[in-house]
This record gives structure tokens, sequence and C-alpha cells, in this order.
């Protein structure tokens, strides 16, 4: 029997039709349709300034919307061979590492609220609401930031707002351990988790899965890791795991906030003084950039010729991550209420994922039916 | 008798369906905003489940991309009377960003259906959200249920 679920549907956030092929209450197999929230961003992007685009590439996705306008700031910054100031540099990692906190909290009370375990989503929204005031405090807004510029950032930033970040993060890091042992040791959470929605390391190449998803499963890959801030200026370790299950998905998440925490902490400690901003001509040509968005890479390949945008193409990583999910996890799931806590674990992010059309050469065109029709 | 009575519970109950129509997540991450502690929204009343069939308030977002155009209105008359639409964020009421050359979106959302009250902004913050839910809905049910009846 198919069971279909969405695209308006109790569990689901954001509209998404999911076919569960099942065989009394155990899933066989799934399938994900997309398609409903398709606008055409990088069709507009074309032949406009990229001082009309950035607000564009912000509107990708609402909840990772720091980091589109950070890579399509620096996609630019590359073709011009230019690099923002240092300050700027560092107050862009303070940033996204607060978007990133908010992120995984978001995502992993969404994973709670699938199990319909309350308590921990009620928890984890009242963790996440401080962080949304640093957000606010530093950049004026709370979801869609419009923080970046290409070479450096909008505003500098006041002694007093960095004293108040500081002070929410340090409550953070003492409330929050509470919460993690209820996770992890929490023997109900245990049974809807562990060993629910496996993906082992080959599976998940198989899949090019990317961020906690890929790294939960063993592949020890951060593009943090090669960003030149990051290299050569803060203290940064690759978090991963192993098991590749649902508990080791959102377990890794959890681990992840210490550390963007801790990266706060060095930013704040050792924010050097000098520009925010310096201007830049904007040089002719194809760049192409990558950032770890807090769902896994996120690139932008852009072609201008010094003015406008002649050619735009996003790739985000939740359309690898979901396709892996409908792949390799929703395998096999012993009941349809794991299969979509598992489909929560992932974390997905509708909204960035509708862009791809194939053009089929002898005319007319094909559905874009998930990256697997890739050869 | 049974009216006033009628009136009474539906002002106190107000159940919520959201419908993403082809927006950025923003305005939705902001309506789960509303159930936390701090918003609460669950104190006036107001309960957020995603299911049509039983909603009073649909919460429209999103800019109706093509694949929304008759869904919406199927969705719309899912929903139960008496009924009202509010919708959130910039995107339903003129497109935002998305509506210029190239785009495929098709807005405003009252061109597919009946659209009582409308907050602008881009995300608008959670506790306008609520305002506008309070403000319009608990009088705006219970009208349209006398109208009916």
């Amino acid at each position: 029997m198919i069971l279909p679920i969405g695209p308006i549907h109790p569990a689901l956030k954001e509209p998404l039709r999911l076919k569960l092929k099942t065989q009394g209450e155990r899933v066989i197999s799934a399938e994900i349709d997309y398609g409903y929230v398709h606008r055409g961003i990088e069709r507009i992007m074309v032949g406009k300034t990229w001082q009309k685009s950035i607000y564009l590439a912000e509107r990708v996705c609402g909840i990772c919307s720091y980091i589109h306008t950070q890579t399509f700031a620096e996609t630019f910054e590359k073709i011009s061979d230019e690099r923002a100031p240092l300050r700027a540099q560092y107050l862009r990692v303070l940033t996204n590492e607060l978007d990133r906190i908010q992120s995984h909290l978001l995502a992993n009370s969404t994973f709670f609220k699938a199990v319909e375990h309350e308590t921990l989503f009620m928890y984890m929204l009242h963790l996440r609401e401080p962080v949304m005031d640093a957000i606010e405090l530093l950049t004026g807004n709370r979801v869609n930031m419009g923080w970046n510029v290409v070479g450096g950032v909008r505003m500098d930033v006041k002694d007093v707002h960095l004293q108040q970040i500081m002070t929410i993060m340090n409550k953070l890091e003492v409330e929050y351990q509470k919460y993690v042992e209820m996770y992890e040791q929490g023997p109900l959470m245990g049974l809807r988790s562990k060993k629910v929605g496996r993906m082992t390391k080959e599976e998940a190449i198989k899949a090019r899965a990317v961020g906690p998803i890929g790294r939960a499963s063993g592949l020890k890959h951060d593009l943090r890791e090669d960003h030149h801030t990051y290299r050569d200026n803060l203290d940064f370790k690759v978090i991963w795991r192993k098991e590749g299950d649902t508990f080791a998905r959102n377990m890794n998440r959890f681990d992840e906030i210490p550390q963007s925490i801790s990266l706060i902490k060095q930013v704040i400690e050792n924010l050097p003084e000098g520009d925010i901003r310096k201007k830049v001509e904007i040089g002719a040509g194809f760049g192409e950039w990558r950032n770890e968005a807090p769902r896994g890479e996120v690139t932008y390949m852009i072609e201008t010729n010094g003015n406008l945008i002649n050619n735009a193409s996003i790739r985000t990583p939740s359309i690898m991550n979901i396709d892996a999910c409908a792949k390799y996890m929703l395998k096999d799931v012993a009941t349809v209420s794991d299969a979509i806590a598992a489909y929560a674990s992932v974390d997905p992010c509708i909204a960035c994922v509708e862009r791809v059309v194939i053009v089929d050469e002898k005319g007319g065109e094909k559905q874009f039916q998930g990256i697997f029709d890739i050869k | 008798m049974l009216d006033a009575l009628k009136d009474i519970i539906r002002k106190s109950s107000i159940h919520v369906c959201l419908v993403n129509s082809g927006g950025c997540n923003g305005c939705d991450i902001e309506v789960v905003a509303l159930l936390s502690p701090r918003y609460d929204l669950e104190q006036y009343g107001i309960y957020v489940h995603n299911n049509p069939r039983e909603a009073d308030v649909i919460l429209v977002t999103g800019a109706v991309t093509e694949q929304w155009k008759e869904n919406l209105r199927r969705i719309y008359t899912k929903a139960p009377e008496p009924k009202i639409v509010v919708a959130l964020g910039n995107c339903p009421i003129s497109g935002d960003v998305f509506n210029q050359e190239g785009g495929c979106v098709n807005a405003p959302v009252s061109d597919f259906i009946p659209v009582d009250a409308e907050v602008s902004g881009c995300p608008p913050r959670p506790s306008e959200i609520l305002e506008a839910i309070l403000a319009v809905a608990p009088g705006a049910i219970a009208a349209k249920g006398r109208q009916k009846e």
C-alpha cells in the first residue's frame, strides 16, 4: 500500500509529498515529490547587479538565510580577487555561528515534535529565543538579517552588544547541558531513535550526504576546516560520529552547539580593530565558492560581466540530504511513525531544494526527480 | 442562547492551519517561535496543528507558486465554516522580491482565496503575528458563524 503524506500535514512544516510504500505498518521504501515552492530565484538574478541579488540570495531559505548572503558575497570577492577586512571576517563568523546554533536547536525541536516529546520540544524553543535575541542585537533583525555586503559587513558592532552576546552564550552553555543529557540518556528517546533509519558510510558517499547528516554516518567533512578565517585564526575541530542512525544525527547537531559557542567566544575575545568594509572593484568572470551552512555544503556558482550577473547557480545541502533520506534511511523501517522521525532528523528544508529542471536535448522538459537522475 | 454559547467557545478555541504556498520559510519559523514558552500561543486558546479539515484560521505564507494555484483553493474549501484567512508576510500580499521578471509566482493570495487580514513584514515579528490573529480571529469567526446560521 502506498501511504501519501503531505503536502499539508500535521507532521510537516513545509509543503512536500512523501509517498511511503508500506506492508502493514512496515515501511518498505519511500519516494519524495518536490515542486511546491519553486520560485525561480536563479532566473530572477540574471541581469541584475549584486546589490539587487543579495536580497534574493537571502530569501533562498529562511532558516539558514545568513550563510547564503555570506557565500554570495564571498563568491564576488573571489571573482574580484579581494578579501574582506579581518574584522569583517570575524563578524561574519560570529553571525554564522549564532545562526548555526538557532538552526540546530530548531532542527532538533522539530524532531522532538515529530516523536511527540512536547517537553523537549518546548525546552529547545526556550533555549532558541535568547539566541534569536543575540542575532537581533547584532544585526537588527531576527530572520533575514541583511548583514553581508560584497567586501565586508554592513554595520560595526558595539562593545555593549558584544558583552550582552557573551552573557547570553555563557548562560546558554550552562543551561543547555541538562537537555542533552535528557536526550542522550532518556530510555524512551533511545527506543525511538537508536538504530532507526540507518545510513552507512558507503551509502552516505553514494548519496552525497553532507553536513551533520553525512558527519553522523562517518564522513569527516566540514567545509569550515578549509575556510580561510577558521583555518588561519580560530581553533576548530570537526565533530563526527560513526553510528549513522537518527540518534547520531541529532547528537551530532547537539555536539556542534558547544563548539559554535566556543567559536563565538573566541571571536568576541580576539576581535581585531579596523575597517568593516572595503570598496571592491567587481571583476568580470566566473567564480565558485563553498561554505558550510547549518545543513551542510552550500555552493554558489556565478558568472558576471563586472556589473550584471550573467548566470547564477546555487546548490544547497538539503537536496542531497533529502534524497539520501528517501533512498537509504526510509528503507525497511519498522513503523510509519519511525519513518516520520527519521525524516525529521534529516532537518529537511524544502525552500532550498526547489531549483533544478533538466531539459531534454530532443525537446521538452523533464521533471527533476532527485540527485540520482544526474549520471 | 446556543449561538451565544457557541460564540464564547469559538473565541477561546482557535485552530490554526499553516499553509506555505511557496515562501522562504522565514514566516514559518516565526510561527514555530510563537509556540515557544516566551510567546506561548496556547495560553490564548490558539492551537497550531496544520490540519485544514479542523482549522478555523488558515495562515497563508508564500507567494503562490504554480503548483499552489489550484491547490490553495482546494485547501480553502476543505476547511469547515466559519473560517478566516490571514496572509502572513510580504509574499502573499505583494510577492515580495520574487515578484519580478523571471519569477514563478502568482501573488497576491487574494486572487485565489478571500483574505481577512494581512500582516506585512519580511518576516513579521512573532508578536505581530499573534496580535493579528487575536485581533481578527475571535470576532470574525463569531460573526461568520452567525451569518451562516
